[in-house]
């Protein structure tokens, strides 16, 4: 699991790649949590994420919810498989993905 | 001609040329000879036979319908094509003229349990047997060799049999043969390709049934090996031994039984085994104890052995042992590659410890040394071995979330050589995160237990299996009532999402707890 990620007032891209389950999940956590208390918006690009299990979805669900109240998240360009996955869980209901 | 009467046997020299012009007088000569001599065998000595025809072999029967037993001896290349093709080979018993071959100032390129192999020209090469009467173990070998070869296994027959010096040596064509030894000693850029190769031959090896009776049971061999240690051991690890052997299923799949890389040539394009001595049927594990050894064991106290024995150095070995057993078993995992390690080092040590005690190694410091190493080795391995079989589609593995990432490896690599689509991949291996990660945080809490999970792959429709179990606490996870996944993200529950995805992704997933174990079947199509 790679991170990169750029943050410019109050704006958050993080580029996601590879995968994303329960070893490499509390990293990501880690590094939206350290930040998150100073955006109004978030961006999740994950053009290159590969895998993710319910420790991902963990994840975003608790992003989703501190931006709810703050500003707004959105998740771009999710690939086909990850797609599936967010379908079945109902997740694309839940997150504004583009 | 002439002829010589001995009392019995008799012996009846023929030479030259026998034909119709001289055939009556040579039956004439033979059956004075034979006639009220009482002779129960009668030798036939061809060595200075260049020529026989019809009106001659006829002389012969003559000489069989007299005296039942008959063999004739010293046969030139020539006669004995006769006798082959006219089927007197099968009457009686025809011994061929053993050509002289010197094997001095010739190439060594191969040694064995029994021979050395000597390269005698450019096309040939003889193995010259260390036992001076070897005739029956040439015999052996050039009929599990043929076996080996009707069976479908690449090989090379001996053609003929020679003297050489005060033994003999069987002839075979291998032409600019090099064994895998040497690629390894020479070119060690190519040994992903020799370990391919040289595991693609052994999967040959033990795929191959052997009709029942035609090979020994190697199985056999390593009962009396335990046996011999009951003395040299404590009583407590004796019995494990014993108890760990015995319990080691029959099996009618060939074993190579010396599978090392001297063994293994390449000539042109083809990949050969040459020494068949050896083979025997029996349970792969056997055939990994004695590969052990030859990488590793018999160098483990001395590393330089290896070096004059194979002509490379000991780290090149270990790594070809390891990399050997992770292309055997398909799979890089550490833990799977050590257990199988394991077992062959306890049937590798019970081997080695009786082959030095009984070569007097007791009696020197070195001796002792190695066999107490290799004692005290074997001793420990006992003490947390509780078999010798091994599934290279089963992972027992310590149920922690740090093991996450072996466990994935492993059934991707399965499934990646079953050429399951990436999609299922990523799906499948969901599910194995879902249910390993359960297993690692709840099945022992707050301690920790062992998780096994099983690949099974079917063909048409192609198919993956993965069954999980544990010893832990009774727990069925679809018993679990579903989340609800039309909530919106701050009425939702942060948990529960694993298990629901699992049944989402998979076709099929079913629970049981049997024998004190938690058993959970996943099943995926391609």
């Amino acid at each position: 699991m790679k991170v990169d990620k750029t943050i410019e007032n109050g704006k958050a891209v993080f580029r996601l790649e590879g995968r994303l389950d329960s070893t490499t999940s509390p990293e990501l956590e880690k590094e939206i949590m350290d930040v998150i208390g100073d955006l109004n918006e978030l961006v999740l690009d994950l053009k290159d994420l590969e895998y993710t299990s319910s420790a991902g979805m963990r994840v975003l669900l608790s992003a989703q919810r501190i931006m709810n109240s703050q500003g707004s998240m959105k998740v771009i360009n999710v690939r086909s498989e990850i797609m599936d996955i967010f379908e079945i869980t109902g997740f694309n209901q839940i997150l504004t993905i583009e | 001609m002439s002829e010589t009467n001995k009392q019995v046997p008799a012996v009846i020299r023929l030479s030259g040329r026998i034909d119709s012009n001289n055939a009556p007088e040579v039956e004439k000569d033979a059956m004075g000879l034979l006639t009220g001599s009482g002779a129960s065998e009668v030798i036939i000595d061809a060595g200075d036979l260049e020529y026989i025809s019809s009106a001659g072999l006829r002389v012969i029967l003559r000489i069989r319908q007299m005296v039942k037993d008959v063999r004739i001896t010293g046969v030139r290349p020539e006669v004995y094509e006769v006798l082959d093709m006219t089927g007197f080979t099968e009457m009686m018993s025809v011994e061929k003229a053993y050509r002289m071959v010197s094997v001095e100032g010739c190439e060594e390129i191969g040694r064995g349990a029994n021979g050395t192999v000597y390269r005698i020209d450019q096309d040939n090469v003889v193995k010259v047997y260390n036992n001076p009467d070897a005739l029956a173990e040439i015999q052996h070998e050039r009929e599990v060799a043929r076996l080996a070869l009707i069976l479908g296994l690449p090989t090379a027959i001996s053609y003929d049999v020679v003297r050489v010096g005060a033994g003999y040596g069987s002839v075979f064509e291998l032409l600019n043969a090099t064994s895998f030894s040497k690629i390894l000693a020479n070119e060690p850029e190519k040994m992903d390709w020799v370990v391919r190769e040289y595991v693609k031959l052994l999967k040959l090896i033990h795929g191959t049934l052997v009709p029942e009776g035609k090979l020994p049971d190697i199985k056999e061999t390593v009962e009396n090996w335990v046996d011999f240690l009951k003395d040299h051991l404590p009583e407590a690890s004796w019995n494990k031994l014993k108890s760990l052997v015995d319990a080691v299923p029959h099996d009618d799949h060939m074993i190579h039984g010396d599978y090392h890389t001297k063994n293994v040539v390449l000539q042109g394009d083809e990949v050969l085994i040459i020494d068949m001595d050896t083979l025997a049927v029996g349970h792969p594990i056997f055939e990994f104890a004695s590969i052990y050894n030859s990488f590793q064991g018999y160098s483990e106290y001395d590393h330089s052995i290896i070096r004059d024995f194979q002509g490379f150095d000991y780290e090149t070995a270990t790594e070809f042992w390891y990399k050997v057993l992770a292309e055997y078993l398909g799979t890089q995992s550490k833990t799977k590659m050590h257990e199988l390690e394991d077992k062959s080092r306890i049937v590798g040590y019970a081997r080695m410890i009786r082959r030095s005690i009984r070569r007097h190694g007791l009696e020197t410091e070195k001796g002792r040394a190695e066999i107490e190493l290799w004692r005290s080795r074997l001793i420990e391995l006992l003490e947390r071995v509780d078999t010798l079989l091994f599934d290279p589609n089963e992972l027992e593995i310590e149920a922690l979330s740090s093991n996450l990432p072996e466990v994935q490896a492993f059934v991707e690599e399965k499934l990646e050589a079953a050429g399951f689509p990436m999609k299922e991949q990523m799906q499948i291996g969901v599910a194995v995160e879902e249910i390993f990660i359960n297993v690692a945080s709840y099945a022992y809490a707050p301690e920790t237990g062992k998780a096994k999970l099983r690949v099974e792959i079917s063909d048409s429709p192609t198919e993956v299996t993965v069954t999980f179990s544990d010893s832990g606490v009774p727990y069925d996870p679809l018993a679990k009532e579903d989340p609800d996944v039309t909530l919106s993200a701050d009425e939702r529950e942060i948990g529960g999402l694993g298990i629901f995805m699992t049944k989402k992704l998979m076709d099929d997933m079913s629970y049981e707890y049997k024998d004190g174990k938690n058993i959970l079947t996943l099943k995926k199509k391609a």
